[in-house]
């Protein structure tokens, strides 16, 4: 039971993010090597997956608090989507677990994400490294020790952030309709 | 032919006035997709407001073009 936002992940982002995949795979063959042109692709690859991850976290709030406030008089749907909005982290911060849950539990419920799905504490792992590599990438800081950045950790951490989105867009799913008392979105 | 649910009414750079809102107009930011109930489309907008500017996410019925000679 898929959230538009679910839906334009899977259609849209996610072939994206395999097609520049792609680009990296065929930079990785090239004769005579290009370290300097692979090492770009997957700096640009990792800033690619984190804003695509970042853009659905953003767009399933957004759905949902459209959902909820589509339930009151139009006058107050202008001032509690305001208060949806108002210093959202997703706006200006990475997706990581902490924005998160800073920007989901204003629903009202505690995000568990960790306890919603057994694959999830390792995802979230993932989700934690393709961060510091999103930042070491988009801001040239110093390469973390021991986290090599390569194509297979980068097909991991996009795995990752895919079933996040899953999971994510079920615990939305669940939450909304205890609060709705209906279902939040046409399956 | 009827409306598309989705259908764009607007574009980023167009300045709107908001239902319901007493302030002053705002501008549109972003086009934030097929978001709301029934695929209609959310616009991101910028509203002046001292002493920072707000954003709000809303849909064309809260919104209402202001022509740009105006």
């Amino acid at each position: 039971m898929p959230s538009t936002s679910l839906l334009r992940w899977q259609t849209d982002r996610m072939p994206r993010l395999a097609e520049v995949e792609a680009q990296c795979a065929a930079s990785l063959v090239l004769v005579p090597p290009q370290p300097n042109l692979v090492e770009e692709n997957l700096r640009g690859n990792v800033l690619l997956l984190s804003s695509h991850y970042q853009g659905f976290c953003r767009d399933l709030y957004t759905e949902c608090a459209q959902i909820v406030v589509s339930k009151v008089r139009p006058a107050l749907r202008l001032l509690i989507l305001e208060q949806f909005i108002a210093h959202r982290r997703l706006d200006h911060g990475n997706p990581n677990l902490q924005n998160l849950k800073a920007d989901y539990e204003r629903f009202g419920f505690t995000l568990d994400l960790p306890a919603a799905d057994p694959l999830n504490p390792a995802r979230l792992t993932n989700l934690d490294l393709l961060n510091k590599w999103r930042n070491v990438a988009a801001h040239h800081g110093t390469i973390p020790a021991g986290i090599p950045l390569s194509l297979p950790a980068l097909q991991g951490w996009r795995n990752s952030c895919d079933g996040l989105s899953t999971s994510l867009d079920a615990i939305m799913y669940n939450e909304l309709r205890q609060i709705l008392k209906r279902a939040p979105w046409v399956p | 032919m009827a409306e598309k649910k989705d259908a764009i009414l607007f574009k980023v750079g167009d300045r709107v006035k908001i239902r319901y809102y007493r302030g002053g107009p705002g501008r549109i930011v972003e086009l934030r997709g097929p978001l709301a109930p029934g695929g209609k489309m959310v616009y991101r907008v910028l509203v002046r407001r001292k002493p920072r500017p707000v954003y709000n996410e809303l849909t064309d019925e809260f919104l209402e073009l202001i022509p740009a000679d105006s």
